[in-house]
């Protein structure tokens, strides 16, 4: 599913030390896997690798079987388009767009999630009203402003907009951050609950070791380096 | 479709700074399209107002003043030329034709003309066109009006109405030629001169309003219906037609040496130009501040659209990670300016058209410009095609911003 074979990264062809370097990393299909960091220890940088907007230094970034380092950058912004479901730490709504109109646009840049979405339900706003009431936001606020929805109700939009047309990999970079330790766990469990139904894949980034015991593996990106 | 959804209403979400943008654009677009029309039709009105006359000869005054005052109506001539002044220069070889004119009195504001009938057969205008009559018929008595088409409709006045004409210039005249009322035979088609805004009574009637005896000792000689054979003391000015332009030249010189009088004659299409080309300067500036107006509120524009693109750098990353790739996002920015310039030039031409309907008569009641209310031509296309074309450019500098943004910072959110 992703597999990683001595990825190094730069961020300057100049840098002595490269700023991620792995020897091996395997996730399975359907795995949660949450990976642990703390700040400095690159781990946007891997999940910019992964998301293929960055191209590892030298060794193959393998994502379903597509080594992203050997796609153009066109190639790989279609690939991430297509199968790749992207929530951020905090705010990451567009404010000039309802909630449902954001989890829309989770699969306007791609045609193939949008043919998934579609085969699902009628119309992209059906699919996304579902989505939206599966992860628990009420239908009376799928049309408000998006400032006026809490931080948590931000978070569930942002996540349904990651698996709108059920992407094979989703990638939380810090979700939970900006919620309180009960939020978190709820949060949590509706990703999990929403990544088997669609049958994703979930990279759960933080740095935060409490929510460790929720997860199927975990990984310490700062041993993971270590490995020789 | 996706991008100029987000554009549309990332736009409308910011509304406030693009509405500001959006007039500023819009308000110079108007004073462009204004001066431009009004520079455009002012330089026509000019040149049209007159033609097919050769010299027009008054009073020594200078030779812009004399085109003002006997073609333009506007200021007047103190002075005269006399009868026989007149008589002499238009008896000389080579002279084809004369028009008398006397101005000095005015009706409810309009001007009154005194000339003869060869008013009606050799004054031309635009293209060497003859005045027409819309409706009725020249002059034939002594007592008869015809009208310019303007004065006709502003003042309402009909074929057989009877009107009176006041000493002197304006509406508050104390002295009324109450026992001398003219009855109106005819009225022009529409020139887009100041003919339209002229009454024209027979040179004859002149004196006689003013109490002259002129008319009064020929009366007995003549038939009542067809008498127009007095004249003034002095007419203000009388243009004339020559035969070669070789005649024209010799009688200018003679006209401007004439010893008995100090008398002035001009080409009206050199004076037209002379004076076209004093108002050049002004034109110019004219022109010159409106392009400037446009360069700010395009830099306005720029202003406006730098200072949001810092803040919307998580807005480019949050579309970067749906997948939208770094061209669309240089699409997008690019695409709200020229929105924004495309809309400024919608609003401008239709702030130009109001100021048009609003200010055409104004223009021509104070100005003598008769201002063309029509559909664009093609050099105001061509501005606002440059405008668009401008905003567009200027536009593609946030864009390229955008695009660099979107590559350097890719999906980690700065701010």
């Amino acid at each position: 599913m992703i597999n990683l074979k001595n990825v190094t990264f730069k961020w300057h062809k100049s840098d002595s030390s490269p700023t991620l370097n792995i020897k091996g990393l395997v996730i399975e299909k359907g795995e949660h896997i949450f990976l642990h960091g703390p700040s400095g220890s690159g781990k946007s940088t891997l999940l910019a690798i992964l998301a293929g907007i960055n191209t590892a230094t030298s060794g193959d970034v393998t994502l379903l079987n597509q080594t992203l380092n050997k796609l153009n950058n066109t190639k790989r912004d279609i690939f991430r388009a297509d199968h790749i479901g992207i929530i951020f730490q905090n705010f990451n709504l567009l404010p000039y767009l309802s909630p449902l109109e954001n989890v829309v646009l989770g699969c306007q840049f791609s045609k193939s999630r949008q043919q998934k979405a579609l085969s699902q339900s009628a119309t992209l706003n059906t699919e996304a009203t579902q989505l939206l009431n599966a992860l628990g936001l009420t239908e009376q606020n799928h049309n408000k402003n998006v400032a006026e929805l809490s931080i948590g109700q931000q978070q569930r939009v942002a996540a349904a907009r990651a698996f709108i047309g059920n992407p094979e990999i989703i990638i939380a970079d810090e979700p939970t951050s900006a919620l309180d330790t009960q939020n978190r766990e709820s949060f949590i469990n509706l990703l999990f609950k929403q990544a088997n139904n669609s049958n994703s894949t979930l990279v759960f980034v933080s740095h935060d070791e409490t929510l460790k015991p929720l997860f199927d593996r975990f990984i310490d990106l700062i041993s993971l380096q270590e490995q020789v | 479709m996706i991008l100029a959804k987000l554009a549309y209403k990332s736009l409308l979400n910011r509304r406030a700074s693009v509405l500001l943008t959006l007039f500023t654009i819009a308000i110079s677009v108007m004073l462009l399209l204004s001066i431009e029309r009004v520079r455009i039709d002012a330089k026509s009105s000019f040149s049209n107002t007159i033609s097919g006359t050769d010299l027009i000869v008054g009073a020594r005054t200078g030779d812009i003043q004399l085109l003002l005052s006997s073609v333009f109506r506007i200021g007047h001539t103190n002075n005269g030329v006399s009868w026989k002044s007149y008589q002499y220069i238009t008896s000389q070889r080579g002279v084809k034709w004369s028009i008398p004119i006397s101005l000095g009195d005015s009706h409810k504001g309009q001007a009154v003309l005194g000339t003869t009938l060869d008013y009606f057969n050799h004054y031309r205008f635009a293209k060497k066109q003859n005045l027409t009559f819309n409706k009725g018929r020249p002059f034939a008595a002594i007592n008869e009006v015809v009208l310019g088409s303007e004065v006709a409709t502003k003042l309402g006045y009909k074929l057989g109405d009877n009107i009176v004409i006041s000493h002197g210039m304006g509406n508050t005249s104390f002295h009324h030629h109450q026992d001398n009322p003219f009855k109106v035979v005819g009225v022009f088609n529409p020139t887009g001169t100041p003919v339209d805004k002229t009454l024209h009574i027979p040179l004859a009637a002149i004196d006689l309003i003013h109490g002259g005896k002129a008319s009064l000792e020929h009366e007995h000689e003549h038939d009542e219906h067809n008498n127009l054979t007095g004249h003034p003391k002095q007419v203000t000015a009388f243009l004339m037609g020559f035969n070669s332009p070789l005649y024209m030249l010799q009688i200018r010189r003679n006209i401007n040496q004439y010893k008995p009088e100090a008398l002035l004659a001009i080409m009206p299409t050199v004076t037209l130009k002379e004076l076209w080309e004093m108002l050049a300067i002004v034109e110019k500036t004219l022109l010159l501040f409106s392009f400037v107006v446009i360069l700010i509120s395009l830099l306005g524009m720029l202003t406006t659209l730098l200072a949001n693109l810092n803040q919307r750098r998580r807005e480019l990353a949050i579309l970067r990670s749906v997948g939208a790739r770094p061209w669309q996002l240089f699409t997008l920015i690019s695409m709200e300016s020229l929105l924004t310039t495309l809309l400024g030039c919608v609003v401008g031409c239709a702030l130009f058209y109001s100021t048009l309907f609003l200010g055409a008569d104004y223009l021509q009641s104070h100005a003598g410009i008769s201002v063309n209310i029509a559909m664009l031509s093609r050099y105001e296309l061509t501005l606002i095609g440059v405008i668009m074309a401008a905003g567009f450019i200027i536009g593609l500098i946030p864009a390229t911003r955008a695009y660099f943004y979107s590559l350097s910072d890719g999906m980690s959110i700065k701010t």
